[in-house]
């Protein structure tokens, strides 16, 4: 434990708030997420996740707050280029090659010709593209195309990943493997940030946060808050926080 | 600005083309379609165009002289009606002036061409006399194509003179300045410049304009929808990357547009390129450049691909009409002319007029230049800016 406590934090969220409008989609969010450690964003739709992430990749402006990646406290090109993002969307080309879309984030995060061509090589062959290097991603599955947004996001070996519903259409062993990868590039200190809303999947997480209505309702390892609870499953836990008697 | 960042937009957008074979055909044959169909449209001859002709023309006795046969009869209308290009027009005699007119009233034929009646006692009389009314043939004509009406004028207009000519040699004179007219002469046509010449710059221009635009105005609308946009601006690539590179690969696509379009105008139609090809190419990728800050603009005001379409119209229409693709900016209403000078395509389309059939260089066109210039540094650096507002 005194070794975490030495670490950095990779991100720090304090007093959050993003208003679209009316409606409060984060409301007063505080987080700390030191390096190394695999947190998981919990929460229904429309619980603020996406947002979160959204400010914390300098794709939105928030409404007042503070998000500091790496003691920087607006996100510069020079901390961006240690971060990888996972949108939601399949965010790839679909005209484009699985290799085409690869080289474009290589060359847009400045990986060398060499080091592009081993990082690619070993992204695909975690998300089971090996073979098809020079298909379409429109000849894909959605399954895949999945996978190879995934493999866009890691080609530069960020130091800190965000992941917006990473899991989503990934078939049962595929997923397991992802939750394995994830907490192994962790070890090496390479910090995860994910969102999910498969509460049995957020038991991989070093700690989750309970997102509802833009406010966090919970923190914690995810034992600790179903202990807390006295639930069965982490989901139970979450229905006694947004009911409001847990801790 | 990171070059190896901006040129790995570029490379891609080019690849994209590259696999999408469909798109790449659209970028290129429909520009030629659009050549081909203009210029075949207006620029062939005008071939078998409908006419009747009234000759009334009685003639006259050439005036006594020892040196001519006895009793020699001149008529100029003979003449004319013989010396009509058979080719431009496929004649039928009538002898009914009302019923003629009225069958070009009806659309039957184009043209009623009437000679009235004294018509070579009339051009006698003027010749002699200077003061003499100039007698005139009618030509009552559809002028709803300036093309073919432009051809019929001047088939009666070279027959006349001709007829003329052969009367007066045949009483033994000399070249006889023209006592008679065409009426009404329209003042179109005429010389050796063709139409297709005339608007074979602008087709270019205004193809290249609808590409770049209607491409553009997806690739960003698909950029949105997809969520890439999102990932590249979490990328460290700047906006000013991402815009210039796009701008890189729609100059390159323009550039090779505009090449496959001049050498089938050429090879087609026998367009001249009289100034020079490299300008004449500078001024193609100035169009594509502005009009792909454009596209990006416009996507910011669609969701989806089906309201990117709907733009089309709007961007259409205003360059068609207005921007002097047809006809010069100056034959249009004078409280419209102002808007035409709002449409950056219409210097293009005059810069690439004055440089493929005047020949003219950078000395001449220089404030087209500078406003095409002036149009793609505002839309670019516009679209770069929308897309930093949207972090």
């Amino acid at each position: 434990m005194s070794e975490k406590q030495g670490r950095e934090d990779a991100v720090i969220v304090e007093g959050l708030s993003k208003h679209f409008g009316k409606v409060k989609a984060l409301d007063n969010l505080s987080i700390r997420v030191p390096a190394g450690e695999v947190y998981g964003l919990l929460g229904p739709n429309g619980s603020g996740k996406t947002t979160a992430i959204k400010i914390a990749c300098g794709l939105l402006r928030q409404t007042s707050g503070r998000v500091e990646l790496f003691g920087q406290s607006r996100p510069d090109k020079k901390v961006l280029a240690q971060v990888g993002y996972m949108p939601q969307e399949t965010a790839v080309y679909m005209d484009n090659t699985v290799h085409e879309n690869l080289a474009l984030f290589g060359q847009l995060y400045g990986l060398d010709r060499e080091r592009f061509a081993r990082r690619e090589a070993e992204v695909l062959r975690f998300v089971d593209l090996s073979g098809w290097r020079g298909a379409l991603a429109s000849n894909l599955s959605g399954g895949m195309r999945h996978r190879l947004s995934l493999a866009c996001s890691l080609v530069h070996e960020p130091r800190l990943i965000f992941l917006d519903e990473p899991t989503v259409g990934v078939d049962p062993e595929l997923r397991a493997a992802f939750w394995e990868y994830f907490r192994e590039i962790a070890n090496r200190g390479v910090t995860v940030v994910i969102t999910t809303h498969y509460m049995d999947e957020a038991s991989h997480c070093f700690r989750v946060g309970l997102l509802r209505q833009g406010r966090l309702v919970a923190e914690g390892a995810p034992e600790q808050l179903k202990r807390s609870t006295g639930a069965a499953s982490l989901e139970d836990a979450f229905l006694a926080y947004a009911r409001g008697d847990g801790q | 600005m990171s070059p190896r960042r901006v040129l790995a937009f570029t490379k891609r957008t080019l690849l994209q083309f590259r696999h999408d074979r469909r798109t790449l055909a659209f970028v290129l044959a429909m520009p030629l379609l659009m050549v081909a169909l203009f210029g075949y449209t207006f620029g062939g001859e005008v071939k078998g165009v409908k006419v009747q002709v009234l000759n009334a023309d009685v003639g006259m006795f050439a005036p006594v002289n020892f040196t001519l046969p006895l009793n020699l009869e001149v008529n100029v209308g003979n003449g004319i009606v013989a010396n009509l290009n058979y080719e431009t027009l496929t004649i039928s005699n009538v002898t009914d002036a009302a019923a003629a007119r009225q069958d070009v009233d009806k659309g039957v034929v184009w043209a009623a061409i009437i000679i009235p009646e004294g018509f070579t006692r009339d051009i006698a009389t003027a010749l002699l006399n200077q003061s003499a009314p100039r007698p005139s043939i009618e030509v009552y004509i559809d002028g709803s194509n300036p093309n073919i009406a432009a051809a019929v004028f001047k088939s009666v207009n070279t027959a006349l003179a001709a007829a003329l000519q052969e009367a007066v040699s045949a009483i033994g004179g000399r070249n006889a300045s023209l006592p008679a007219s065409v009426e009404p002469v329209y003042a179109y046509g005429g010389g050796d410049t063709k139409f297709v010449d005339y608007f074979a710059p602008g087709v270019i221009s205004f193809a290249i304009m609808m590409v770049t635009t209607m491409i553009t105005i997806i690739l960003f609308v698909n950029e949105r929808k997809n969520g890439t946009l999102q990932r590249l601006m979490a990328s460290p690539a700047s906006e000013w990357e991402i815009v210039t590179g796009y701008a890189l690969a729609f100059g390159l696509i323009g550039l090779v547009q505009s090449v496959v379009i001049l050498t089938a105008a050429m090879l087609l139609f026998n367009i001249q390129i009289v100034g020079n090809v490299v300008l004449a190419l500078a001024v193609i990728m100035l169009i594509a450049f502005g009009h792909q800050g454009l596209g990006i603009l416009m996507s910011a005001g669609a969701k989806n691909e089906l309201q990117a379409v709907q733009f089309v119209p709007l961007i259409l229409f205003p360059s068609v009409l207005l921007a002097g693709l047809f006809w010069p900016v100056e034959s249009i209403p004078a409280y419209l002319q102002p808007l035409a000078y709002l449409i950056p395509l219409r210097y293009g389309i005059d810069a690439e007029r004055s440089i493929m059939l005047r020949g003219w260089g950078v000395g001449e066109v220089w404030l087209d230049l500078a406003v095409l210039v002036g149009f793609a540094a505002l839309t670019l650096c516009a679209s770069a800016l929308l897309l930093k507002r949207r972090r």
